[in-house]
């Protein structure tokens, strides 16, 4: 039987890390054995008592202490609540959920897309390929709009030293990258060649990088995009985060492109306008 | 668990739904297949009423302020500062410097119950409640024209029409099982007309949609009348045997023709012409409206030009036609009913009428108060000048709901009591010196008057939180402390009772009749057991109808270079009044949208707003902030606001320009400016409540 | 399993009810029928012919509110149900396949299994169709599939007596004391002849299959979702009354005393919030395209592949409750025309 009760978290400590948005730590009381298989990409519910659940990504996993890293922007009544408390406070945590990215480098040349937010869930894949020596085989493309919309600046100090990292604004100074990811895939592709896309963002930045990459010869089957959905219950039970025939919290919120596709195209042959909209 | 049949509360239509009931607690509610109104459906609003009423964020024990805070009080000692109060400033200034607000929301026993204290107790007419701004205008209008003020028909005549004509009333979204209704009526076959400056959810789906121009309805319905009677369209022999004569209507259409109606309105000739047609030529024609027509400083003549349109034609009287006002709140009928008005006794009874004093004088054992009482908003002003001293707000919120918010707190704060029985701490409630815990309808037995004038049953399902009470109660054992006897009823049924035999149009209704008949439609007396299922058959209370000449009035305040563009304020399915019952259930609460003002992309762009982007909109009494919603439901020019909503009360910039007749503000149109905040900018719920919040706390 | 003779159902009724809370479909003479709790001294004849109550018995099980756990302000305390002994009475074939369908989407769920390992089942077969259903061109009745329901009751032809068949050892345990003579003499030509008469008074509405056919073929425009969008209202009716949906939201409370009850409720995935996020973005922002998710939720082929039956059970009950007529039959009923 699932148990939809949160185990109790403590909050370690935060700094402010990108515009509205602030770099939590937290550590997860008597910490188990199963918190330590948390993959990178996976989400947990995070209870702020009296006012609700909400699911965020790990910037770093929980280790054997049950620390953990998470970032976080302001964005509604839970949030609000959240950066008002102070080191120390309790809150509530049930996870590891859903599914993470897939974990294959040694022969794969990876290009990890991200725009905003969305370079949290890719923080701990980034971190271990930077670890791990595979500068050869991982290369980041960052955007944002402007540069105080940029997150996990100090992670990024430390990956543009290991690792191939550009990144652009869409409000760019003078000096800066300018335009969306997207606008340097041409360049991208020339130099490093991926075979393989990790991409979170927006969802249209995350469609517009997997159309780009399929045209620049990326198979559908070797792209995954991670996405956003309302979630209550992180176990496939409460419905919100469905897409299609699949629930977010147990079949993503990582998808495999064209997995994807499938869903959307085959049972939600309306949705698909909706998604290009975004 | 166990499943208690009532009534749905969330507004006039009366929908029938059974209380899930589990351990002393409504946990769902279950629609009535055999009810004659819902027929086994209900609105979101409906569904959701576990939460409205959920004993977490109920107020459990009378409160008193001190110092500027609530303090818990017993019973005892909170209605003895009330009676205190009361008695002070009744003697210090006479009984006309007390009054007392009832609730549309609240039982008939609990409005007969407010009214007979406000009469017998304080010795004061100063009684109202907040039909003031929604139908008052409709009371007037159709008491000139017919002698009657309520919906002529039922809500089953829509089953018997061939034409629907819905004027001024977003129906699926505000009365929805009416609006539903309509819906089934039209895929059977009837033509569905709406008239309406937004383009609702009825209006997308009617098969003609007029789209006047704001604060035109009088010009929009003479044209009508004028074409009608251009043709020869109207029903003479209807005119000839039960109206009175239409000369001094004909002579005043005389300078009309469609071509200037036409520009008035700007509805095409053609347009104009087809509704005349079918609305005139109907075998049955069912007219319905809201506050699209009463809420304009020219209510009352609204309502009078849309009496004149129904009479021409003879759609009145007959089963599937008729002249029906959509109420809004759940028992306004029933709170008008009981003679919550500063001018009616019970069943509409004359207060001015010597008779009627002495009758209801005798039945009282009281002297009957003499000086006219005044309305809500005349307590309101009263208050603000100090002729106001002790004021009694039952279940309502003014602070929210009436126009002008600045002007509303502070005539509160000047009063010198203020004592508000409430289920829950409201905008007003925080004003008061003293709350009352007061029972929901699930936790007490009672009835409630839908807009047809049906009476139906409630039942206590649950036990009151904490130490709440029925109103009744709390107003009877009041009475006592008072000196008063006359108030200490056994229950609601003895309630009722008294009720009934004092009011004619009550006479034969019983609790056990209202059980066995599905609630009875007044009037029901000895003449008419069964009800009156629709008014008006054979005569009017006048007699013979009046048609009477009437002019289109611009509203009070029209958009000019300062504030381009005109507000108008509507209802949103998900919510109820201010949002003190909806607000509690999570799924409703989450269906307010982003953006609260709507406005058409056109405006928008020239603007250079974005949707969702933060504004600020100001008129010449207030701003506030909220986001825009840019959509076609609005015309060009007019921007549009939900009034449910504590962050972004718009009842902050209406007018309050009143109808000289009924004092209705004119809360459908006023002018506003509106503009974007910085990108990126969250909209600031305190932004312009400066003021208010001062009342509060003074 | 066994099949027996039972002359007066109300006695069976009464039986049960002694050792349990027992819960039967009751007109409350205000236009309701309700499940109404039923005690062991009434002798208020079984009605089991006509429509289903407007409820089916998943409220019994996947309770509407439903308290998940409590936070002190130190630690958080799971709840699960104080559950008692229950038996429903009278369930229709439809409603138990709907039960069979939530058994299984709730497999893991310790609130919902926590209240229905605390019920027997007790179904009667339908003789006729009632208004609004189908349930014979969705394989979910008339007859009650094997191991649905712990005790069915098959009415005799000659309307004098019953059949009482034995679903599962809970069911003959329950009865055991009664000591019923076994019989199953034409009980089964019975069955058979009343599955032959629903699915016959069902024909017309093989139209539905077409519908459901459009569906799954992608056949069905975004026009045609957006039309039908716009007839809805947003009222949660249709998910409130389907017997297999299953969504709900959370409701978080504090207390006076400061404590916090985290409940959950029933949702429905028609409201336009359902998936808004709280960036504002929402995947599912049309009216059209939630009509479109809750049909196929309901009749879409991967979930048939998941749960083995379509999500819906032919019982109508939308139909009767959608203020806009688009309940099943105006939706799959329209799609599928050409």
């Amino acid at each position: 039987m699932i148990d939809l009760t949160p185990r109790k978290l403590h909050l370690l400590d935060s700094y402010e890390d990108g515009r509205d948005a602030r770099h939590f730590s937290f550590r997860i009381d008597f910490p188990q054995a199963h918190d330590l298989a948390t993959m990178p990409g996976q989400f947990f519910m995070l209870a702020v008592p009296g006012v609700g659940e909400a699911p965020f990504t790990y910037v770093s996993p929980p280790n054997l202490y049950g620390h953990f890293n998470a970032l976080i922007r302001r964005m509604g009544n839970l949030t609000d609540a959240l950066f008002a408390l102070r080191p120390g406070d309790t809150l509530g945590y049930r996870g590891p959920f859903g599914k993470g990215w897939p974990l294959f480098f040694s022969p794969r040349r990876v290009l990890v897309v991200a725009g905003g937010c969305g370079l949290a869930p890719l923080a701990g894949l980034i971190d271990e390929a930077s670890r791990e020596h595979l500068s050869s085989r991982l290369s980041v493309v960052y955007g944002a709009r402007r540069d105080e919309d940029q997150i996990l600046a100090r992670e990024r100090l430390r990956w543009k030293l290991a690792i191939p990292f550009i990144e652009t604004l869409d409000d760019a100074a003078a000096g800066q990258r300018r335009g969306t990811p997207l606008d340097h895939f041409d360049e991208v592709f020339a130099t490093v060649q991926p075979d393989t896309l990790l991409c979170c963002g927006p969802e249209s930045l995350m469609l517009g990088a997997a159309r780009a990459s399929v045209e620049h010869g990326i198979q559908p089957s070797r792209i995954w995009v991670s996405l956003e959905r309302r979630m209550h219950c992180g176990v496939g039970l409460c419905g919100h985060c469905y897409i299609g025939a699949s629930y977010a919290c147990l079949d993503g919120p990582t998808y495999r492109y064209d997995r994807f596709l499938a869903l959307t195209g085959a049972t939600d042959s309306c949705a698909a306008p909706a998604l290009q909209r975004c | 668990m166990n499943v208690v049949p009532s009534v749905c509360t969330f507004c006039g239509v009366g929908c029938g739904i059974g209380l899930r009931v589990e351990n002393d607690r409504v946990v769902g509610v279950e629609p009535q297949p055999g009810h004659p109104v819902s027929q086994g459906q209900l609105c979101a609003k409906g569904w959701s009423t576990s939460f409205a009423i959920d004993a977490g964020h109920r107020l459990t024990r009378p409160l008193i302020k001190e110092h500027g805070r609530f303090r818990p009080a017993s019973w005892d000692e909170a209605l003895e500062r009330v009676a205190n109060e009361f008695g002070v400033a009744r003697d210090a200034a006479g009984p006309t410097a007390v009054g007392v607000i009832s609730c549309a929301r609240a039982t008939n026993e609990d409005n007969y119950a407010a009214q007979k204290f406000a009469r017998a107790v304080l010795g004061t007419h100063n009684i109202d409640h907040c039909a003031r701004i929604c139908h008052s205008p409709s009371v007037a209008g159709l008491v000139r024209t017919l002698g009657s003020g309520a919906m002529t028909n039922g809500i089953a005549d829509i089953d018997l029409a061939d034409v629907i004509l819905v004027i001024g009333a977003d129906v699926t979204e505000n009365h929805a099982m009416i609006g539903a209704r309509m819906l089934r009526a039209q895929a059977r076959g009837a033509r569905l007309i709406v008239i309406d400056p937004r383009r609702t959810r009825l209006a997308r789906l009617a098969d003609i949609h007029l789209q006047p121009r704001l604060g035109t309805n009088i010009a929009l319905l003479n044209g009508l009348l004028q074409i009608i009677l251009a043709n020869g369209w109207e029903n003479s022999a209807f005119l000839a045997s039960r109206c009175e004569d239409t000369g001094p209507l004909r002579h005043h259409l005389s300078d009309v023709t469609p071509e200037r109606t036409s520009a008035k309105t700007g509805i095409a000739v053609a347009d104009l012409e087809e509704v005349a047609r079918l609305y005139s030529q109907a075998r049955a024609a069912y007219l319905a409206y809201g506050m699209g027509i009463t809420q304009f400083q020219s209510g009352t003549n609204n309502v009078i030009a849309v009496s004149n349109l129904a009479l021409a034609c003879g759609q009145v009287g007959r089963p599937g036609t008729g002249i029906n006002p959509l109420r809004g709140q759940n028992n306004v009928q029933g709170a008008c009913d009981m003679g919550c008005l500063p001018n009616v006794y019970p069943g509409y009874q004359d207060a001015s009428a010597l008779a009627v004093q002495a009758r209801f004088g005798e039945a009282w054992s009281v002297t009957s108060p003499v000086t006219p009482g005044l309305t809500s908003l005349g307590m309101t002003r009263a208050a603000r000048d100090g002729a106001l001293r002790a004021l009694m707000i039952i279940g309502e919120d003014p602070v929210l709901t009436d126009p002008d918010q600045n002007q509303v707190a502070h005539a509160l704060g000047a009063l010198d009591f203020l004592v508000v029985l409430e289920l829950s701490m409201t905008e007003t409630a925080r004003l008061a010196d003293v709350v009352l815990p007061a029972a929901s309808f699930a936790e007490k037995d009672g009835t409630f008057t839908n807009c047809e004038r049906r009476v139906q049953r409630v039942r206590r399902a649950v036990t009151p939180p904490g130490e709440a009470k029925a109103d009744w109660k709390i107003l009877a054992e009041l009475a006592v402390r008072m000196g008063y006897p006359g108030m200490d009823w056994e229950d609601a049924e003895a309630v009722f009772d008294e009720m009934a035999l004092l009011t004619p149009i009550f006479s034969a209704m019983t609790y056990a009749r209202l059980d066995e008949h599905h609630g009875l439609q007044w009037p029901c007396d000895a003449a008419r057991p069964q009800g009156s299922p629709f008014l008006h058959e054979e005569r009017f209370p006048l007699g013979k109808g009046r048609l009477l000449p009437v002019t289109n009035v611009a509203p009070d305040e029209c958009p000019d270079a300062e504030y381009p563009f005109f507000l108008t304020t509507h209802r949103l399915h998900f919510q109820y009044g201010g949002g003190s019952m909806t607000r509690h259930s999570p799924l409703l609460e989450r269906e307010i949208p982003a953006g609260l003002l709507s406005m058409h992309p056109d405006d928008g762009g020239a603007l250079g707003l974005h949707d969702r982007q933060a504004v600020r909109v100001r008129s010449r009494r207030g701003e506030l902030e909220t986001r825009v919603r840019l959509t076609d439901e609005v015309p060009r020019g007019t921007v549009a606001m939900p009034y449910h909503f504590r962050e972004a009360p718009c009842n902050r910039l209406t007018n309050d320009a009143q109808d000289p007749i009924t004092h209705m503000p004119e809360l459908k149109a006023c002018a506003v400016a509106v503009e974007g905040l910085p990108a990126g900018e969250a909209p600031n719920a305190e932004a312009g409540a400066a003021e208010v919040i001062r009342h509060v706390h003074s | 399993m066994s099949t027996h003779e039972l002359a007066e159902v109300e006695r069976l009724r009464r039986h049960l009810a002694q050792s349990r809370r027992l819960y039967e479909v009751r007109d409350d003479g205000q236009g309701g029928r309700h499940w109404q709790e039923v005690g062991p001294k009434d002798f208020t004849p079984l009605e089991p012919e006509g429509d289903p109550p407007p409820f089916s018995a998943k409220l019994f099980f996947f309770a509407e509110r439903e308290l998940l756990f409590r936070f002190d302000g130190g630690q958080f305390y799971s709840s699960l149900p104080e559950v008692r002994p229950q038996a429903i009475f009278g369930l229709h074939a439809c409603d138990l396949q709907a039960i069979a369908y939530q058994d299984r989407f709730f497999a893991q769920d310790p609130h919902y299994q926590a209240r229905r390992h605390a019920t027997l089942l007790v179904g009667v077969e339908c003789r006729e169709s009632c208004s609004n259903g189908f349930c014979s061109l969705v394989e979910s009745g008339p007859l009650v599939g094997d191991g649905l329901a712990d005790l069915v009751l098959v009415r005799r032809d000659d309307a004098r007596g019953w059949w009482l068949r034995v679903g599962s050892a809970a069911g003959a345990e329950a009865i055991r004391e009664l000591r019923l003579p076994t019989n199953l003499d034409g009980c089964q030509a019975t069955r058979e002849s009343n599955a032959a008469r629903v699915a016959l008074a069902q024909l017309h509405d093989r139209e539905l299959l077409d519908g459901v056919a459009a569906l799954n073929a992608g056949q069905v425009s975004a026009d045609t979702w957006e039309t039908l969008g716009t007839h809805c209202f947003g009222c949660s009716g249709c998910t409130q009354v389907c017997p297999t949906c299953s969504c709900f939201a959370p409701l978080e409370q504090v207390g006076a005393s400061g404590e916090v009850q985290h409940e959950r409720v029933w949702d429905s995935c028609l409201y336009e919030g359902f998936q808004a996020e709280a960036s504002g973005h929402n995947p599912s922002a049309s009216p059209g395209q939630r009509v479109q998710r809750f049909w196929l939720h309901k009749f879409g082929e991967p979930f048939r592949e998941q749960f083995g039956h379509y999500g819906c059970v032919g019982c109508g009950r939308c139909d009767r409750v959608c203020p806009g007529g688009i309940g099943v039959h105006g939706v799959i009923g329209e799609v599928g025309r050409p």
